[in-house]
């Protein structure tokens, strides 16, 4: 057994070429063993591409890895797993016809003259995941019936029925729930009491603080930190190591209290109703303002939203600018957007280019007789793409292709290129990274300044705190406070959206 | 932070229940095509007085197990994810092959059999690996191999017959062993089957057995449901899905070789339209045309399914042209079934 103190794995000046971009430009990464060791890096901070280097299904151009005091190449996914190494993707890649039992072993079956040892197979699968904690998942069911939960439980079975010494973890907790995340960090702790090293990348903040050892800190391809502590760096430590910037100022800074005042209300909002859900709410948006709305999941405020875009049934009256809003399709011609929370799904045409989907919904301002000025349409798109600092500066490379946080501006880009007068943001910062989060609130704060009202939904209260010039408190369907957000503050605002609930 | 709490207490004992039998064979793949047959089969047993008569039940064997043991590689190759247009024309491509070789050069019809053999097996490495290597949809390259056989098969046997089919073998040496190995008429307590029936339950069994209970069988499903994720694990999945394509290229020559010895000559235009016949079975019996999920069994019970609506429609004295049809009516039914079957069954898919 090697000592704890040694590190495990030394990658040295990892470089790693794509054409046109250097993923990787000179990464040093050290684990030891029994450590949880965080790595942190905005999207596209090479985090991805030095994992897929460990795992062997990269070669790297430059450098040296050196695992258990030897050299090592990784040629491919097989060697990499032969000296130990496994990783989990963030993606929980396993084959939904296939049952518990074979997707831990697929690849390394247990097999006899190439006939699977079906009674062995489901006995060390079964162990495999006693040990996990997860005994009630029957190594026999099959996997596409297993809830995002259970099938993290069977990735991680399928990383240590191999002799793992170092399991990557790519965003484990992101398909997780909370009491899931506990039982997970309760694994992680028993393979790191075992002397496994893990490495985990994991852009919730709080996370690393509980379980992280240690952390090192990616940005633009290289190593900018190594080995800090996990518990006691202060956040805006690590916030300004991974962006170059500092967290003072992630929030754009916001014009005078009451400096809206005298501007016309874009939305006005009495009485809205929707059964069940909420109750008599009223608020009004005016030009230029951000209106920001705060609750528990739950709380009625995502329906608040969707009422106002008409999508739901609701008493009271909804105007906008004096019009009533009556279902969706009023709602798009009075002048509202919405910018939804299932970003991917219901927002972006994903294998479109960033310009295709910039100017989506304003294809009508660029047909004349039927025929597209394509000309005009990339001009545009590609002044948004300046304007909004998206990147890569490609209009057409496929939106699929770019960064959360750089699809989200290409949405709300969209929204700039058609002009609303009302703006509906739901979740705006999902999935988007710290650092990349700064831009986008700079991108939305512009909006506004340029008179367009914005109505905001977000789970995290700093996000809206900070961010909106009025805030709305929900709950359970009823408007318990309404005042300028530079009054409030997080304990404030927690004590108004807990008071009267269980929790 | 605490509505996450609220939210996953009821999501997360949900993986503790246990599913009842009948759950779980409702959620096996066959189920809904079975469901089908057990239909279709009342059906025309009430509707074809002759339906239900021995000879007549052994006619409709026949016709499924025709197209059955085509369709079981063709499942096969759809769990792996693919398609292979080009088998139903690849079947007379075989059987001209071992025709045209043992009648020009008057050779044993087995020195045919098995240069036919390696023709189509080669033919299939050649889907497999252009499939592979290029990295195009297998939808197009089978395309493409599929028109260039339809226009060999006729090109050359024009060119080396002068004629659109292959001249009679039935006077050569060796007909008539490989006629009781492809295609004899057995009897059986009284009833003529012929020998396609038994090697089509032979080759669902083996089928079954790989996809089942080997390693390989895992591959397969793994190939075609989450390719990245075999590739991660070490799964060869360039060589499973060129195995896959050989596999069709082997029954493709079975078949061939079955058409061959039970007619002794071959139209060179024939089997086009075959394929999309091969892939309905294995629909029918529950392959997703996404891959990674399907059955052998299945495609046996789809390929029942065709025999009988074919057959039925004749014994039920019904005007045939309606065949295509009753078989597209069919296809979407069985489709529709099998998806309402898997999401009662599985509630949490």
């Amino acid at each position: 057994m090697q000592d704890m103190r040694d590190p495990l794995l030394v990658m040295r000046g990892i470089v790693k070429q794509f054409p046109g971009v250097r993923a990787l430009d000179g990464v040093d990464l050290e684990v030891r063993a029994g450590e949880v060791h965080c790595l942190l890096g905005q999207n596209g901070a090479g985090k991805s591409t030095l994992i897929k280097t460990l795992a062997g299904a990269h070669q790297p151009d430059e450098g040296t890895i050196t695992f258990a005091g030897q050299e090592v190449r990784l040629t491919g996914p097989i060697a990499a797993i032969k000296l130990g190494i496994s990783t989990i993707y963030q993606e929980l890649d396993l084959v939904d016809g296939l049952s518990v039992a074979d997707n831990i072993f697929l690849g390394h079956e247990k097999a006899a003259f190439g006939f699977t040892r079906t009674g062995d197979t489901n006995r060390a699968a079964a162990e495999l995941l006693g040990r996990l904690g997860h005994g009630e998942i029957a190594p026999t069911t099959e996997v596409g019936t297993l809830p995002p939960a259970g099938k993290q439980v069977v990735s991680m079975a399928r990383a240590l029925s191999h002799d793992t010494r170092l399991i990557v973890m790519d965003e484990p907790s992101a398909a997780l729930a909370h009491d899931e995340v506990d039982n997970l960090f309760r694994i992680v702790r028993e393979l790191t009491a075992a002397g496994v090293a893990v490495v985990y990348i994991s852009h919730r903040l709080e996370e690393i603080r509980e379980i992280g050892d240690r952390i090192t800190v990616l940005k633009d391809g290289r190593t900018v930190a190594v080995g800090l502590p996990a518990r006691e760096t202060p956040t805006r430590e690590i916030i300004s190591l991974m962006t170059g910037r500092d967290m003072e100022n992630v929030f754009p800074e916001r014009p005078a209290p009451g400096s809206h005042d005298g501007r016309p209300e874009v939305l006005r909002v009495e009485g809205l109703t929707v059964p069940g859900v909420v109750t008599d709410v009223s608020f009004s948006v005016r030009e230029g303002e951000i209106v920001g709305l705060a609750g528990l999941v739950g709380s009625g405020r995502s329906e608040i939203l969707e009422a106002v875009y008409g999508a739901r049934g609701c008493s009271g009256r909804i105007e906008l600018n004096g019009a009533p809003v009556r279902g969706i399709s009023s709602a798009v011609r009075l002048g509202i957007g919405l910018a939804p929370e299932e970003r991917k799904a219901q927002a972006l045409l994903m294998d479109q280019s960033v310009a295709g989907n910039i100017t989506l919904s304003g294809l009508g301002l660029y047909s004349r007789l039927g025929w597209l000025d394509r000309k005009r349409e990339l001009a545009d798109a590609k002044a948004q793409i300046d304007e909004l600092d998206l990147r890569p500066a490609d209009p057409s490379r496929p939106i699929r292709t770019l960064s959360g946080g750089n699809q989200q501006k290409a949405v709300l880009a969209r929204w700039l290129v058609n002009r609303r007068k009302l703006l509906l943001l739901d979740e705006p910062t999902r999935g988007v990274d710290v650092g990349a989060r700064a831009d986008l609130y700079a991108v939305i704060r512009r909006l506004a300044d340029e008179g367009i009202g914005v109505l905001l939904v977000s789970s995290e209260l700093p996000e809206v705190l900070g961010l909106a010039d009025r805030v709305l408190v929900i709950r359970e369907g009823r408007a318990v406070h309404q005042s300028d957000a530079r009054d409030l503050d997080e304990h404030r605002v927690l004590d108004m959206i807990m008071e009267g609930s269980a929790l | 932070m605490s509505q996450a709490v609220l939210k996953s207490a009821a999501a997360a004992d949900e993986r503790l229940a246990r599913r009842s039998p009948l759950r779980r064979l409702a959620g096996r793949p066959e189920f809904g095509a079975l469901l089908g047959a057990a239909v279709l089969f009342a059906f025309f047993s009430v509707v074809a007085d002759a339906f239900l008569r021995a000879s007549s039940f052994s006619t409709v064997l026949y016709a499924a197990s025709t197209f059955g043991i085509m369709a079981v590689s063709v499942a096969l190759l759809m769990i792996g994810g693919e398609f292979d247009l080009s088998a139903g024309v690849m079947v007379t491509t075989g059987a001209l092959v071992a025709a045209l070789v043992s009648y020009q050069l008057t050779l044993n019809v087995w020195v045919g059999v098995v240069i036919s053999l390696v023709v189509t097996l080669g033919l299939g490495l050649l889907n497999g690996l252009l499939y592979v290597r290029t990295g195009l949809p297998s939808f197009i390259v089978t395309l493409g191999t599929f028109l260039m056989l339809a226009g060999a098969n006729l090109g050359v046997t024009k060119l080396v017959t002068g004629n659109v089919a292959s001249d009679s073998i039935r006077d050569m040496d060796g007909f008539d062993a490989a006629r009781a190995v492809f295609a004899a008429d057995l009897d059986v307590g009284g009833v003529r089957v012929n020998v396609t029936v038994l090697w089509w339950l032979l080759f669902v069994a083996v089928a079954t057995w790989i996809l089942l209970r080997t390693r390989t069988g895992n591959w397969i499903f793994a190939c075609g449901g989450a390719p990245g994720s075999a590739r991660a694990v070490g799964v060869p999945v360039a060589r499973v899905k060129v195995g896959l394509f050989m596999g069709v290229a082997f029954t493709a020559w079975f078949s061939g070789m079955h058409l061959l010895f039970a007619y002794s000559s071959v139209q060179s235009g024939e089997g086009v339209g075959n394929e999309f016949y091969y892939i309905i079975c294995a629909v029918i019996g529950g392959c997703l045309l996404t891959g990674g999920y399907g059955s052998a069994i299945g495609a046996a019970i789809g390929a029942f399914i065709f025999g009988m609506t074919s057959k039925g429609i004749v014994y039920a004295e019904w005007n045939p042209d309606w065949f295509k049809f009753f078989l597209g009516a069919m296809l979407l039914l069985a489709t529709v079934v099998n998806l309402v079957v898997r999401r009662r069954a599985e509630p949490s898919r």
